[in-house]
């Protein structure tokens, strides 16, 4: 099968020019490649670069050296280069990335911050909400809030927003910034279901997770991205 | 003068080599960006850093000292900068909508809130009263305006109203690009939230082109697809708003994002 990701020779480091100019390097020469309906957990010490790797993937950080191959629409397109617009498109259709915490937006509400991805992909609204509503009630978000701004909300809650927002729409690729931190036992019950079953359907899912069950339940590979694990050429991280 | 580069299609916008000089003093100084339809690009940076100038120059508010501005216009992609002052004149007046700061600027305080956004529409060629208020009554809805308040004058209206409604005036005869200098300053934050939601809802919903100018990083945010940011008149750094705002590269750029409180 034709991989959906191609991650060829990425390195990043940053420069904190207000804090002595201090580098760090967090990726040294990657390459990795992702198929369809496949899982696969980062996982590694914090600093490791797993959330920056996911946000290179996004093209939410730059992409200085090395290239990122996604297949959008059939055509490869290399994120480092895109051209904005379809950089735009690509977030749009192809890849969902479920960040770590909810950007909460005043005045707009939970069901609305839900269903945004489907209306930006011109869905009509009623249904838009339909499948908006669905996924709130299968993350048990109570039905008197979904119409108030989630900016009032629980930590908890408002990661459960995060995931519905990201579960509302298929995906080819989904990135998920540890989805199961805060969440409650059924809810993680509920986010591994929902995982499961865009796999079974087709997406790509990377997650990073730290829970040792939720790895082992879920991965069809688990990437240790540890700085001490980079023997194996050409890829900092090593396949366990 | 035309201008023909090779690629198409040309680009809503495509500024080259802009420098507004004010006698010695530099403004801004070899700006070069492109704006494509449907795209909002924020310019950030602190106060004096050009970001204004370089929107008024853009606006046919100030002449320039050097470089281009191509605008994709309906008598073609033509540059700003050497256009005739009757043709320019007429393009900014029907393709470019220009919100500023300050409202009492951009609106007429003795004339009412539906005139003003009516007298756009007849200066466009409108002349049926009834339709003119209907459509007056529609756009001050969509900016949470009560239509009630339609034969109020302006002056009456809080800062925020007053914001939605220049917002509203420039909207209503659908130009190709919108130009907006700070419009959230100077408004409390809650207001400020109203008035963000609006444009949110607006940009989202309309397809809007914009360059928004702003020192505010979260209204940039959220507004804008790509940022540009400035300093002592020249573009330091510019992607993709997340780019920018999560992985800065350039030492002013890691001071501004790094100098906001997060309440």
């Amino acid at each position: 099968m034709d991989p959906i990701l191609n991650i060829i020779n990425i390195s990043k480091d940053f420069v904190f020019h207000h804090q002595e100019g201090i580098r760090i390097k967090v990726l040294d020469d990657f390459s990795m490649r992702f198929f369809p309906g496949q899982a696969t957990v980062l996982t590694g010490p914090s600093g490791s670069g797993k959330s920056t790797l996911l946000k290179m993937i996004y093209a939410g950080y730059q992409i200085p050296e090395g290239k990122i191959l996604i297949r959008h629409k059939k055509e490869w397109v290399d994120m480092a280069k895109a051209l904005p617009s379809l950089v735009y498109e690509i977030r749009q259709h192809t890849i969902g990335y479920v960040s770590q915490f909810l950007r909460v937006l005043p005045r707009v509400s939970a069901l609305d911050t839900v269903i945004e991805p489907l209306i930006a992909r011109r869905m009509e609204t009623g249904k838009a909400e339909q499948k908006g509503r669905q996924i709130l009630e299968r993350l048990r978000i109570p039905e008197n809030l979904w119409h108030l701004s989630a900016t009032t909300f629980s930590g908890g809650e408002q990661q459960r927003i995060n995931l519905a927002r990201g579960f509302v729409a298929p995906y080819p690729l989904l990135l998920l910034d540890e989805p199961t931190a805060s969440l409650d036992p059924a809810n993680r019950k509920t986010v591994m279901d929902l995982i499961r079953e865009a796999v079974q359907d087709g997406s790509c899912v990377i997650g990073i997770f730290h829970n040792r069950s939720d790895q082992k339940e879920l991965a069809d590979r688990v990437i240790d991205m540890s700085p001490n694990m980079t023997s194996q050429p050409s890829s900092q991280a090593l396949e366990v | 003068m035309t201008y023909m580069p090779g690629e198409k299609p040309y680009p809503l916008l495509s500024v080259r080599n802009l420098s507004k000089f004010y006698g010695k003093t530099m403004g801004c100084h070899e700006i070069s960006f492109e704006l494509g339809k449907g795209e909002v690009i924020g310019i950030v940076g602190e106060s004096g850093s050009g970001k204004s100038t370089l929107l008024k120059c853009i606006a046919g508010r100030l002449t320039t000292t050097n470089g281009s501005i191509f605008f994709n216009s309906s008598y073609g992609f033509i540059d700003l900068c050497r256009t005739d002052e009757m043709l320019l004149r007429k393009i900014i007046r029907s393709e470019t909508g220009f919100v500023t700061q300050n409202s009492v600027e951009g609106l007429r305080m003795t004339v009412s809130a539906g005139g003003n956004i009516g007298e756009r529409l007849m200066a466009g060629g409108m002349r049926h009263y009834g339709q003119i208020r209907k459509i007056a009554r529609q756009w001050l809805e969509t900016v949470e305006i009560d239509a009630k308040r339609m034969d109020d004058l302006p002056s009456t209206f809080s800062g925020g109203m007053q914001q939605r409604l220049q917002i509203a005036a420039n909207l209503v005869t659908d130009p190709r690009i919108i130009l907006m200098d700070e419009p959230t300053s100077g408004l409390d934050v809650s207001v400020q939230a109203r008035l963000i939601d609006v444009l949110r809802k607006l940009v989202a919903r309309l397809s809007l082109s914009m360059i928004l100018v702003t020192h505010d990083l979260a209204v940039a945010r959220l507004l804008s697809h790509r940022l540009y940011v400035m300093k002592d008149g020249r573009i330091v750094e510019s992607g993709l708003s997340d780019q920018i705002l999560d992985d800065p590269r350039e030492p002013y750029t890691q001071l501004l994002v790094s100098s906001i409180l997060k309440p």
